[in-house]
């Protein structure tokens, strides 16, 4: 990487560590840590969409296991959350393969329509669901502070702390995958499947691993989200909106780019909190009208989206 | 001893007989051309040598390995590599990019694929094009990305599927000098062209396809003069009257 | 207890909804037949149509039965309107772009009405199709009667026109094989901006017939697309034919299931079919792939 890359990352770093200090109510944390959930859930919606091509519909479903899955473990069993966060991502992970598999085979729309019915489903079901809360939802315990709990009650710091690390992650996988044979598959997949097949590479394969690496990183962000907010039900970890807003911070912010979906969080997230509590939590749903349009306005404009836009505007 | 055989390889589709029994062997090293008038089954047999579909009869045999039916992506890894008649490059992905995904099919290492790609850019000639994006070049430029992505697969065998359709005289002429270095290098080639000042001086023998048919095979110098050949260009009639 | 007039009763009514989406199946059919092209907002312009058709009742007093060739016409307007703004600029991009534009425009609708018309259930009260019938002791309601045989009725008036009519039969050959069919003058563009109108025209005729009973809610397209989706893979990606019988199935499966399983749990069977097409015979029952 060239110098100026690496000091514009080391200022990125310094700001994110010292905005807490600078910005010291809970509002901006939280701000901030929704930013850093969404991140988290933007790039790794990138990598099975923004770099393999693959369009899912219904990746909240994924969210959602993960979220579930440290709780109830947690719940029924007390089973630390950093246990059940590793559990989640094995039945994410399984679950991802179970959706895509048969697929992967077939046509592009066969996969995302799979997948939006895996995610009405689950959520439909689940509503049912006793044993797992259904629609009333679950409340975790509160247990005494620590990282070892997973939980923090005197202040946000700790969590932005780990939100960041969280992104920090994501950010690294996506960097990994960008540089690698794996990242250039992905690519080649998603430019021209048969010319890749031509080339050596194993579609299906691929697309399982792209999969697998997006339901993993998005199941810890739903593991996190459970323990940050303390309470999750159907409705707030597995709704279609989360699986829209997934898809819109990826597109907004650059498909199949390293920084897109961060950018994408750091402005959507803030435009919904503020229009949120503009509207009074109203929920009108002109902000996602508004975004539907931006989807559409991207793919047929500028698919790279803001990073694509920016690239642009430097030549 | 043969790379490449074909036993008695037919394909149909819903009652159309695309390719019907057609046997042949290729040598190592050797250029051969296959050539016949348009809806011959050319592309079709390409496609199935290739995997893209397996064929409905017959067997083939590479490298003293039967290959038949098996997908594209492990006839690559075999050591067969084909170029596509419509181009098709990764739009997105820089030139050097696009030979680096042929690359990485025999490593894992991203410097050593961009190194092997780097090469093969030079060896095609692309190297001024290298981190232009590959929807921007011409279309001569296009086919011989075509041309070094396969090639940087490292394949024993490589197809081309009309690699000089729609090329000028002198774009066709660099064509051809790239192909020769191809078997310069120790590939084999098989060819399938529509332009025949570009097959007959190139390949070392000519195969003939007529209605999914193989309808002769033989040196370019013979095939020229062979009637069967210019009845199925030219017609019946013409030759007819050629007589 | 299952008795045979429940099985009857829940077989009568999974067979006239599953008309309905047959008819939902066909239009998407149709797009997809000609272009390749699934249209992720499906469900979603249907929901416009259904409110359409309960504004005009609101507020003008018009029935839904009446309003409909008008609905009719206004969807078929929207679907050529979405071909030239939308679709026609991203034929040639790639798979993401594709599915994403249509399901950006899906968004936009939902959230549009949501926004119009707030998250309320609206129903059309009293229309002129209301009531039940009684047909050897099951009783079918009037209004899923005739919106199903309105489906029907459009369906072969829709199946005649592709197959016996030149214009039919040019849309035919676009959705074979568009090359050929350009070399025979057949103009692509025009072609698919018919088939996205007739398309929508589906959703107008059958959206305009479900308001007479069916609570329109914003959210109501997102399972009605769904279910088109999985007719149309059911039937085959490409057969109108196999669209039709496709939606039709559903509707009983979803019905029996409901009865026989769990309302709640009925989706999973619907979605279990898809799942079951994808494994075993991924081009349908009847289809291209």
């Amino acid at each position: 990487m060239k110098k100026t890359q690496y000091l514009g990352l080391a200022i990125a770093g310094i700001a994110a560590v010292a905005y807490p200090h600078i910005f010291r109510l809970p509002f901006p944390h939280h701000l901030m840590i929704m930013v850093f959930i969404y991140a988290t859930l933007g790039l790794a919606w990138n990598l099975i969409g923004g770099y393999a091509g693959q369009v899912s519909l219904g990746h909240a479903v994924y969210f959602g296991l993960g979220a579930y899955t440290s709780t109830l473990l947690l719940m029924k069993w007390g089973i630390n959350p950093w246990l059940g966060l590793c559990a989640g991502v094995v039945v994410s992970c399984l679950v991802a393969l179970l959706v895509g598999y048969p697929c992967f085979k077939l046509g592009g729309h066969y996969f995302a329509i799979a997948t939006i019915a895996v995610g009405e489903m689950v959520q439909q079901s689940w509503l049912n669901w006793d044993w797992a809360g259904s629609a009333i939802g679950l409340n975790l315990p509160i247990l005494e502070e620590g990282l070892k709990n997973f939980e923090f009650h005197s202040s946000k710091l700790p969590y932005y702390y780990l939100g960041l690390v969280m992104v920090g992650i994501a950010l690294l996988a996506s960097y990994a995958v960008d540089r690698s044979k794996i990242g250039y598959y992905f690519r080649a997949i998603k430019g021209d499947q048969d010319a890749a097949r031509s080339l050596g590479i194993s579609h299906t394969r691929y697309k399982a691993y792209a999969m697998v690496l997006s339901a993993a990183l998005t199941s810890i962000a739903g593991t996190f989200y459970a323990q940050y907010v303390l309470f999750i039900d159907p409705d707030s970890v597995f709704p279609m909106m989360l699986s829209i807003n997934m898809c819109l911070i990826a597109t907004l912010g650059g498909l199949g780019t390293i920084w897109g979906p961060l950018i994408g969080a750091m402005i959507l997230i803030p435009i919904s909190e503020f229009t949120r509590i503009q509207m009074g939590g109203g929920g009108t749903g002109i902000d996602i009208m508004v975004y539907g349009l931006l989807i559409i306005i991207i793919c047929l404009y500028q698919p790279r989206g803001i990073i694509g836009m920016f690239k642009l505007f430097r030549k | 001893m043969a790379l490449l055989e074909l036993h008695n390889v037919s394909k149909s589709f819903v009652g159309l007989m695309a390719n019907q029994d057609i046997s042949l062997s290729i040598d190592p090293g050797e250029i051969v051309g296959l050539i016949g008038p348009n809806g011959a089954g050319k592309t079709t047999l390409f496609n199935c040598i290739a995997g893209f579909y397996p064929p409905t009869g017959g067997r083939i045999v590479f490298d003293d390995e039967d290959i038949t039916g098996l997908p594209p992506e492990r006839i690559c890894f075999k050591g067969i590599a084909r170029t596509f008649q419509i181009v098709r490059t990764f739009k997105d992905m820089t030139t050097l990019e696009n030979v680096m995904v042929g690359a990485f099919c025999r490593t894992h290492s991203a410097a050593r694929a961009r190194k092997k790609a780097e090469e093969i850019l030079k060896f095609a000639g692309l190297t001024e094009m290298r981190d232009q994006v590959s929807a921007g070049l011409t279309l001569a430029g296009k086919k011989r990305l075509e041309i070094a992505k396969a090639l940087a697969t490292d394949p024993k065998l490589i197809m081309l599927d009309e690699a000089m359709a729609g090329l000028n005289l002198s774009e066709t002429r660099q064509a051809v000098e790239l192909v020769k270095k191809i078997r310069d290098k120790g590939l084999t080639v098989l060819l399938v062209e529509h332009v025949m000042e570009v097959v007959m001086p190139i390949s070392d023998r000519v195969v003939v396809l007529d209605y999914g048919v193989k309808i002769a095979e033989d040196t370019p110098a013979n095939i020229v003069k062979n009637e069967k050949v210019i009845r199925a260009y030219l017609g019946e009639g013409a030759y007819a009257k050629s007589q | 207890m299952y008795t045979a007039e429940i099985l009857a009763q829940t077989l009568a009514s999974g067979l006239l909804m599953g008309c309905i989406y047959a008819l939902i199946a066909v239009g998407l059919c149709m797009i997809w037949g000609l272009m390749e092209i699934v249209n992720f907002a499906h469900g979603d312009m249907m929901m416009h149509s259904m409110f359409m058709a309960f504004w005009l009742w609101s507020l003008f007093g018009i029935d839904p039965l009446i309003a409909m060739p008008l609905i009719m016409v206004i969807l078929f307007v929207t679907g050529v309107l979405v071909y030239f703004i939308i679709i026609k600029r991203v034929l040639k991009a790639p798979m993401l772009a594709q599915i994403l534009s249509t399901f950006g425009l899906g968004i936009f609708l939902r959230y549009l009405a949501q926004f119009l018309w707030t998250p309320d259930s609206r129903m059309v009260q009293e229309p002129w199709l209301d009531g039940r019938i009684d047909i050897a002791g099951v009783f079918i309601g009037v209004p899923q009667l005739a919106a199903s045989g309105v489906a029907i009725i459009a369906f072969i008036l829709l199946y005649f026109f592709v197959n016996r009519t030149e214009l039919g039969g040019a849309l035919l050959a676009v959705s074979e094989d568009r090359e050929a069919a350009s070399l025979m003058g057949i103009n692509s563009d025009k072609m698919f901006a018919l088939g996205w109108g007739i398309g929508a025209a589906c959703l107008g005729v059958s959206g305009a017939m479900m308001a007479n009973f069916y609570p329109i809610t914003p959210e109501v397209g997102l399972l009605f697309g769904l279910i088109a989706y999985v007719a149309v893979a059911l039937g085959g990606f490409g057969s109108i034919v196999g669209a039709f019988v496709g939606g039709v199935t559903i509707g009983l499966v979803e019905a029996l299931s409901g009865v026989l399983v769990a309302p709640a749990f009925k989706y999973v069977f619907v979605f279990g079919v898809y799942l079951a097409v994808v494994f075993i015979r991924p081009q349908g029952l009847w289809g291209r792939y």
